[in-house]
């Protein structure tokens, strides 16, 4: 028992000394992520742009510190793509997205293969063609697939590419292949996956269910 | 009332500093404005390397608590400005500051040199035209040079190819791609037919028609360059099968991540259009041809990219040529029969890579093409074969602000062989240019381009020096002015320099003044040009004027010709008013004379029409997913040779007019999807009002009797569709 406690003793003091001088920085990124993602909790459609943008800044503050850490850049990432939604013209759409872009490759320098990553990449693409669909579903469609595909294979069991390809598809005319009949059978394998799918931590992605749930209401049961 | 305001501020300072140096906590606020001092809400404002900062309010400003003292960095970022670094000293009690943030250059607060040119590409966002705009154009039958005649600047010529630009001819014209020369950018020439281009446009991804004043990496063209740019991708992936009433073909994509595949091969016969559709002219064989193409593309690094196109094409035809000059008893109407073979091949390769974190750009490229036409005149023989090698490479330099200098260099050789009766002649030239280019910005409302070319012609042993300068400045947030200058030189028509080399290059001075406005979805451009021309050849026959296009020069020849050009061109699109219908309306007008060629006086020449209009419209209708186009184009009478008249008469020679032209073309595309295939139909009209449409005149060799020269067909009609067996070919998303 003593021998015990000893060597658990040890074992905690080295494991937690060299982190010691992380932990209050990794106890602050605890925290602030935890305000951060509160915040973004609220966001909704009606958000005003100041108060997305307030949001993003904060994140991209937790980044600047946080320089290993991935999650701040891809939320602040995240928040871009909202924006790419919002603006007001085709102009600001393509600057908010070039925000995202530029949040996505710091991430992807600290992650290369992350499928989280992949996912907000096909999100970019997405947002950047629904700024002029006519005329960038050539560049973009592709760009979209091949960021959908990408997060599939780096992790089967992650619910969000197939809440983009569900999405997308429901909001593609039938004869160009989308519609609910495409859509219902992608939304469908979101919603098990979602059923099983656990984020690694309380700061990591967890959206996309609530997204769906509007769409499967409508799919044949 | 000073004392009265000093009094609490002061005190309330003093209780801000004792609270706040309590808790050991500093303040700092302020406030962030552009440079006119308007707020920029949503900045964040921060302190480096910590979690302390705040956002910007609605007015601008800001406030946050530190529990940082002395010195800290502060960082202001804001999306499309400049960030804002700098180190302060944090009192004790409060620190507050005021930042004025400078914008980021970008497309619409930075002033873009448009002189002369007419963009349509899908990079950058500040053009009048979308690469599919130019395919989806009725009128143009997805025709990428048919569709250059639809713009601004461009004269239509019915029975002739090319790109006939503000008075000049279509020798006048080059089509380049990526930066390399294309030999034979149409099928060959034909008497009164006009000749479709040889190449797909969904192979470019931007397209830059220039009416003047161009850039001086380019030359041998005095009136215009077609420059066009190919894909870096394939947009599809998998099998692909087209039929239409002209040629059935195939088509293979395949891609990975870093290189792509595209193969095409297609065979055509017109006996089955010729069938349904009433032709003009008499076609003793139609035409029937062949031909393939591959392209490679491969990403070597991440800034590297190599490019290979390569493509192969024969073709045959038959068909009896009116020329009333030769009329003879028994044959009034002149007929002669002509038979045609033309073989040919294009290849292409580029590699453009870039260093130095992209403040380096190299451009190289290679180009060989070979073509030959074995055609029989009557019995005679009018075979020729045209070859050419040309090498490029062009290094970019960026410099800070926009700013950019390039140097570039080229080289040719060209072969020619022309059988004229059954007499051979044939000549080699060996072509060599350099150049430099500089992009100047002063500010971001004023630019110059100043650029010079040298260029050396061994068949002419001739050497020439270009100066170019164009600048612009910027008027509004929406608009801004152009204007270009420059000299442009050509080597002689090589049918002239088959029996006489001696001549000079044929010369041509640029003016052009260019103002635009493009403001949510509606732009406005206009115009205006002024071109002297020099050093024309000139021939002196000894014999009459001879109408025959296609006749061969015997005369003598020399550099005495001299003309100009002068006129304007409007364009208005507009993609607002009228909810889902895009229109645009183009207005040309050119007044033009020259003395070249036969000419014994000054004219105008009988390709020139002074007032050219063109009406584009456009419309999806998305639940039958269906695109309509209607085009309707205008193009006033031309000049045409008639023998009646006296050619040493400024009054009276070309002074015959032909009537107007008039044209109403409309297309439809319809997209579905059968078992996971991509389906695309479509179907086009030409002529739709059935217009008896007359381009010119020929006169019988008495002078009695004329006849007109019309188009192919009068009203016509195409069907076709395409298939992409690939669960993949996904199109995403609303529109085609």
């Amino acid at each position: 028992m003593k021998t015990f406690i000893t060597s658990a003793l040890i074992l905690f003091i080295i494991n937690v000394v060299p982190a010691q001088a992380q932990s209050t920085g990794s106890d602050q990124y605890k925290q602030a992520m935890t305000e951060a993602l509160s915040r973004m909790k609220t966001q909704s459609e009606k958000t005003p742009v100041p108060d997305m943008l307030a949001m993003a800044n904060q994140f991209e503050r937790i980044a600047g510190v946080e320089t290993k850490e991935w999650l701040p850049r891809y939320y602040a990432g995240l928040i871009y793509v909202y924006l790419g939604f919002m603006g007001k013209d085709e102009a600001e759409k393509d600057k908010f997205l070039d925000q995202a872009d530029a949040h996505l490759k710091a991430a992807l320098a600290l992650a290369p293969d992350n499928d989280e990553l992949a996912v907000l990449k096909a999100y970019i693409a997405q947002s950047r063609m629904v700024v002029d669909p006519a005329n960038r579903w050539q560049q973009y469609g592709p760009l979209f697939q091949s960021g959908v595909e990408k997060a599939k294979s780096l992790n089967p069991n992650n619910p969000r590419p197939y809440v983009l390809e569900g999405t997308s598809l429901m909001y593609t005319p039938e004869q160009f292949g989308g519609g609910p009949g495409a859509a219902c059978p992608v939304l469908k394998q979101a919603a098990e996956k979602f059923a099983t799918f656990k984020p690694a931590s309380d700061l990591h992605p967890m959206w996309g269910k609530t997204q769906i749930e509007p769409m499967l209401a409508k799919c044949p049961k | 009332m000073k004392l009265f305001l000093r009094l609490p501020s002061f005190l309330t300072t003093v209780l801000i500093g004792l609270s706040l140096s309590a808790s050991a906590q500093t303040v700092v606020s302020g406030r962030v404005t552009d440079q006119r001092g308007r707020a920029l809400p949503g900045a964040n404002v921060f302190l480096r390397g910590t979690y302390d900062g705040a956002t910007t309010d609605t007015t601008g400003a800001f406030r946050f608590s530190t529990t940082r003292r002395d010195t800290a960095t502060l960082l202001i970022t804001y999306v499309g400005y400049e960030s804002f670094v700098r180190s302060i000293t944090l009192q004790p009690e409060r620190t507050s500051i005021t930042v004025k943030l400078t914008e980021l250059a970008n497309e619409l607060n930075t002033v873009v040199i448009t002189a002369g040119a007419f963009e349509a590409s899908d990079e950058k966002k500040m053009t009048m035209l979308k690469p599919m705009d130019i395919v989806t154009t009725a009128g143009a039958a997805a025709d990428i040079t048919a569709a250059m005649n639809l713009l601004p600047g461009a004269q239509r010529v019915g029975e002739q190819e090319g790109v006939f630009v503000r008075g000049g001819s279509n020798l006048e014209t080059k089509v380049v791609i990526d930066g390399m020369i294309v030999q034979n950018p149409f099928f060959s020439s034909l008497p009164d037919v006009q000749s479709r281009g040889r190449f797909q446009p969904f192979m470019f991804k931007g397209t830059s028609f220039s009416t003047g004043g161009y850039s001086a990496q380019y030359g041998q063209a005095l009136s215009s360059v077609l420059l066009l740019n190919t894909v870096d991708k394939n947009s599809s992936n998998g099998l692909g099968l087209s039929l239409n009433l002209a040629n059935a073909g195939l088509s293979y994509d395949h891609s990975t991540a870093n290189s792509s595949l595209s193969a095409t091969g297609y065979y055509g016969n017109l006996k089955p259009l010729f069938a349904l559709v009433r032709q003009n002219l008499d076609w003793t064989r139609e035409p029937e041809f062949a031909g393939s193409s591959l392209t490679y593309r491969l990403k070597p690094s991440k800034t590297g990219m190599l490019k290979f196109y390569g493509m192969y094409s024969d073709s045959r035809l038959g068909m009896n040529v009116r020329d009333p000059g030769a009329a003879t008893v028994g044959n009034e109407t002149g007929l002669i029969n002509l038979r045609q073979h033309n073989r040919n091949a294009f290849t292409t390769s580029t590699y453009a890579d870039s260093w130095g974190e992209g403040r380096w750009l190299l451009n190289t490229g290679f180009s060989y093409s070979y073509d030959t036409d074995a055609t029989t005149y009557d019995t005679e023989d009018f075979s020729r074969s045209s070859e050419r090698a040309q090498a490029r490479a062009v290094i970019t330099r960026l410099l800070g602000g926009n700013s950019s200098i390039l140097f570039g260099a080229e080289a040719h050789t060209l072969t020619l062989k022309n059988a004229v009766s059954g007499v051979d002649y044939s000549l080699r030239d060996n072509y060599g240019a350099a150049f430099v280019e500089s992009q100047f910005y002063v500010s971001r409302n004023l630019a110059f381009q100043p650029g010079i070319r040298a260029e050396y012609s061994s068949v002419i042993g001739r050497v020439n020096l270009a100066p170019r300068l164009s600048l612009a400045y910027k008027t509004g947030v929406f608009s801004q002015v152009s204007l270009a200058y420059g000299q442009f030189y050509q080597t002689p028509d090589y049918r002239y320099l088959y029996r006489n080399t001696d001549l000079n290059f044929e010369r041509a001075d640029h003016l052009i003044l260019n103002y635009q406005i493009i403001r949510n979805k509606r732009t406005f451009r206009a115009e205006a040009f002024y071109k002297n021309y020099a050093a024309l050849v000139r021939e002196f026959t000894g014999t009459p004027y001879d109408a025959n296009p296609y006749r061969f020069p015997w005369g003598r020849t020399d550099n005495s010709g001299h003309g100009y050009a002068q006129g304007f061109d409007l364009f208005w699109r507009d993609q607002k008013t009228v909810k889902g219908l895009d229109y645009w309306v183009t207005y040309s007008y050119v007044d033009t004379k020259r003395l070249f060629q036969q000419f014994n006086v000054v004219a105008t020449p009988t390709f020139v029409s002074n007032h050219n209009v063109s009406l584009i419209t456009k419309r999806f209708f998305e639940k039958i997913s269906t695109n309509i186009s209607l085009t309707y184009t205008f193009t006033s009478g031309r000049p045409y040779y008639n023998p009646n008249r006296p050619t040493d008469s400024e009054r009276e020679f070309l002074s015959d007019r032909t009537p107007a032209v008039n044209n109403v073309s409309f297309s439809a595309s319809h997209i579905l999807r059968a078992k996971g295939n991509l389906i695309v139909l479509y179907a086009s009209v030409d002529n739709l009002l059935n217009s008896r449409n007359i381009f010119t005149y020929r006169y019988t060799a008495d002078r009695t009797t004329r006849y007109a020269v019309g188009p192919q067909t009068y009203r016509s009609f195409f069907v076709g569709g395409l298939i992409m067996l690939s669960k993949k070919a996904k199109v995403d998303v609303n529109q085609l």
